[in-house]
């Protein structure tokens, strides 16, 4: 019996230590410009996640392409992620990082609940899309997304129609 | 959504402080506040001689250039930085000045002297002709070739308009040569000479610039590359050819440089990028080479803020070592991404006869549109001949070594990564009484700030910054200390870890390529990230919001500047000084005159 509440503190200890990240997102809204909040979509409601962006690694310290894009590795932090059988014939979760416009989706890597470090991502701007899949090799989506978020670089801001430049044509 | 709401409502707090309550379309004024102290620091500038002569203008009303797409924000049409305006040479006959020539070898063995004068000089860049400054009448100045273990004179002697000095970046030297007025020695005044001995200890690329107003003399052509030769004739793998490239960066429009600011820097926020690149003093470098040759580049970035990510056309290179060392490990590598300051010592086989285009290929965050843009620059061209390379190198290129006497080197040090830190800097800024549009759309726009800015995509709002409104901070975190009011004392022989993180909830953050005078270090860790394949610098980047640790071998005694070398970030006060204090105390001596 005392062993059983033990563990019941563990998990909850455990379960207290697996939200601490999400709490510290909330209270600062974004915490920098490598973290990204995932957001759950009716497919999993109660699923919880966020991302870090970490430099690939690199003699220079960060991480470029030749043509300037910077490379990052994705960390993915993910908790209540249900079965994927459970939504379906899903065997999976898959990370994909995708243009702003839907059109290239660049598969990742495999995710779980905890905390997983899936393959480069070197778009300026990408929505991180986790997804329920058949398996881990296929080259678009073909199951429901679970979580979903937008890069750091996604809340650059349009200035064109801003009063500080209105009236001025380019 | 909360990020842009948070940033609104900030926008709204600020706009209402006292010390930003201007009207647009004003000339900064005197703040309700007390505005940034201008920085405690070892400028040498003020009272001297060289710093008579000016423009006369109270303001600098000539247009900056824009980038291609972005209008200057009407409320900064007609302004000006709050500063002097100065060119070096004013009132001198830029016809009778020397044209400057390119750099020359200087071979030096130990005991060796060489004389070493900074001179005004004549400059003809794209069919312009500027007054410019040059060592020795070079731009670069004179490639200093040493031996490993050299000990030699050079005389510095100061011919230009500023005071002046030499620093002797990455050198671990005597503390009394360092070339830091105010620190190790007074500055030198124009006419005057100082006397530097200097030991080489470490084989590798190094490079020397004055310490005086680095915004304006660097900038204008006083900068040189030492390279200090192993013994060890396997210390790098066989090249056809060596070559050292310097890049730097020049701001022109039409005819005519821009002004610097003669009380201290102007392009305070993000320092001045030029929008004409130069590769050893020239716009477009040209090197001819055989098919097949294997060509080892020593890469040093002297330019004021600029961060370049060079290639070759997509030819394979591999990078083999950088500030004070070689890798553990050489890494083939699609680009150099290089900071101010650094050096990187990469190999390039071209293996195809034609054209090579050398070319610093980035992606600018166009802050207007809210979108990244590829920014492409071509700095020359390689061109390869049909005719193959004698000797064939490709074997030893296509090998990646590993460097064992690196590894053995660091291994006494691999016990010290995983301690606590023993120092921690957050790195930050506080601005006051900058223009009212500056500060709202800085302000809503820093919802994000890109990790590393490679471009000055806003370059009228950083023109009108200078030293009097902007304090770039190095912040203590254990006493809350600043800048030059930190007091770090370290004892003689012991490891340093230092942990530094550049605060990206600033009211402008930015990348800070942080250097350490006279010391070695490892970037042991990124983001908590251990780094794979170590290599001894002595500048780091520090890209926004991140946390970056390093391993100090505080092993060479004296009082060491810690500054980013961003030139204008360091002229608005990003310093401070680490002492290496030897058993029994503080070294005696103190700064020395210049004779």
């Amino acid at each position: 019996m005392r062993l059983a509440g033990a563990g019941r503190r563990a998990r909850r200890l455990a379960m207290l230590f697996a939200l601490l990240p999400f709490v510290a997102l909330s209270a600062t809204g974004a915490a920098g410009p490598y973290d990204i909040m995932l957001h759950p979509t009716a497919a999993a409601p109660a699923a919880e996640g966020h991302a870090r962006l970490v430099f690939a690694p690199s003699p220079f310290g960060v991480a470029l392409t030749a043509d300037g894009h910077a490379v990052y590795d994705v960390q993915i932090t993910a908790a209540h992620l249900p079965k994927p059988s459970t939504l379906g014939a899903f065997t999976t979760y898959v990370a994909w990082a995708v243009s702003p416009d839907l059109t290239k989706w660049h598969r990742l890597g495999p995710v779980t609940n905890g905390t997983t470090t899936v393959g480069h991502a070197d778009l300026n701007k990408f929505l991180l899309v986790i997804s329920a899949e058949p398996d881990t090799s296929g080259a678009a989506t073909r199951g429901p997304t679970v979580l979903h978020g937008t890069s750091p670089s996604g809340w650059l801001q349009s200035f064109i129609t801003h009063p500080l430049f209105r009236g001025v044509s380019q | 959504m909360r990020a842009s709401c948070a940033a609104l409502l900030a926008a709204l707090l600020v706009v209402t402080h006292p010390a930003c309550a201007q009207q647009p379309g004003t000339r900064p004024t005197p703040p309700a506040t007390p505005p940034a102290t201008p920085p405690a620091t070892p400028s040498g500038m003020q009272g001297m001689p060289g710093m008579d002569h000016d423009m006369h203008d109270s303001t600098m009303a000539m247009p900056i250039p824009m980038p291609k797409g972005m209008p200057m924000m009407p409320g900064l049409v007609g302004l000006g930085p709050d500063v002097t305006p100065f060119l070096p040479g004013a009132g001198v006959d830029a016809a009778r000045l020397p044209e400057a020539r390119p750099s020359e070898l200087a071979k030096l063995r130990d005991g060796d002297t060489l004389d070493l004068t900074a001179t005004l000089v004549r400059r003809s860049i794209n069919g312009h002709t500027f007054t410019m400054y040059g060592f020795n009448g070079q731009v670069p100045g004179p490639l200093i070739d040493v031996p490993q273990n050299a000990t030699v004179t050079v005389r510095f002697h100061n011919a230009i308009d500023l005071p002046s000095s030499v620093h002797w970046h990455g050198v671990r030297l005597d503390n009394r040569y360092d070339g830091v007025p105010d620190v190790t020695q007074r500055a030198v005044a124009p006419g005057s000479t100082f006397v530097y001995h200097v030991h080489f200890p470490d084989a590798g690329i190094y490079w020397y610039h004055p310490h005086v107003r680095e915004d304006i003399q660097q900038a204008m052509g006083l900068y040189g590359n030492v390279r200090v030769d192993s013994p060890d004739r396997d210390y790098y793998s066989p090249v056809n050819l060596e070559q050292t490239l310097l890049l730097n960066d020049l701001l022109v429009h039409a005819d005519t440089l821009i002004p610097f600011g003669k009380e201290g820097p102007d392009f305070a926020l993000m320092g001045r990028l030029g929008n004409v690149l130069l590769v050893n003093g020239e716009p477009r470098y040209a090197l001819s080479v055989p098919r097949g040759a294997v060509v080892r580049f020593f890469v040093t970035n002297v330019s004021s803020s600029r961060t370049w990510n060079l290639s070759f056309s997509g030819a394979p290179m591999k990078v083999v070592a950088s500030d004070v060392s070689r890798f553990e490990h050489e890494e083939r590598v699609p680009s150099v991404l290089i900071a101010p300051a650094e050096r990187y010592v990469v190999e390039t086989r071209f293996d195809t006869p034609g054209r090579y285009a050398l070319v610093n290929a980035v992606q600018a965050v166009n802050h207007y549109k809210g979108e990244f843009e590829a920014e492409l620059d071509t700095l020359g061209i390689v061109t390869v001949s049909d005719t193959p390379a004698v000797p064939d190198y490709a074997g030893a290129f296509a090998t990646l070594r590993h460097n064992a006497a690196v590894s053995h080197d660091i291994d006494r040090f691999r016990p010290y990564f995983d301690k606590p830190p023993d120092k921690r800097l957050t790195l930050t800024v506080r601005v006051s009484a900058l223009p009212l549009a500056t500060v709202q759309f800085m302000t809503i726009d820093t919802a994000y700030f890109a990790p590393v800015e490679y471009v000055d995509a806003m370059p009228d709002m950083n023109w009108l910054s200078s030293s009097k409104q902007v304090r770039w901070i190095l912040r203590d975190d254990a006493t809350g200390r600043e800048n030059m009011d930190i007091d770090w004392h370290v004892a003689q022989g012991s490891v340093v870890k230092l942990r530094i993180f550049n605060d990206p909830k600033s009211f402008h953050p930015m990348q800070h390529p942080i250097h350490l005078h006279g010391q070695r270090m490892l970037v042991i860790a990124r983001d908590g990230v251990p780094t794979r394949n170590l290599v001894w610098k002595d500048t780091a980047l520090i890209p926004v919001g991140s946390t970056v640790d390093l391993l100090i071998d505080a092993s060479n005694p004296g009082a060491w500047m810690l500054h980013c070398h961003i030139a204008e970030h360091l002229g608005s006060g990003m310093m401070t000084v680490l002492h290496v204090d030897p058993p029994g105390g503080a070294p005696a001596h103190s700064p020395g005159s210049a004779r």
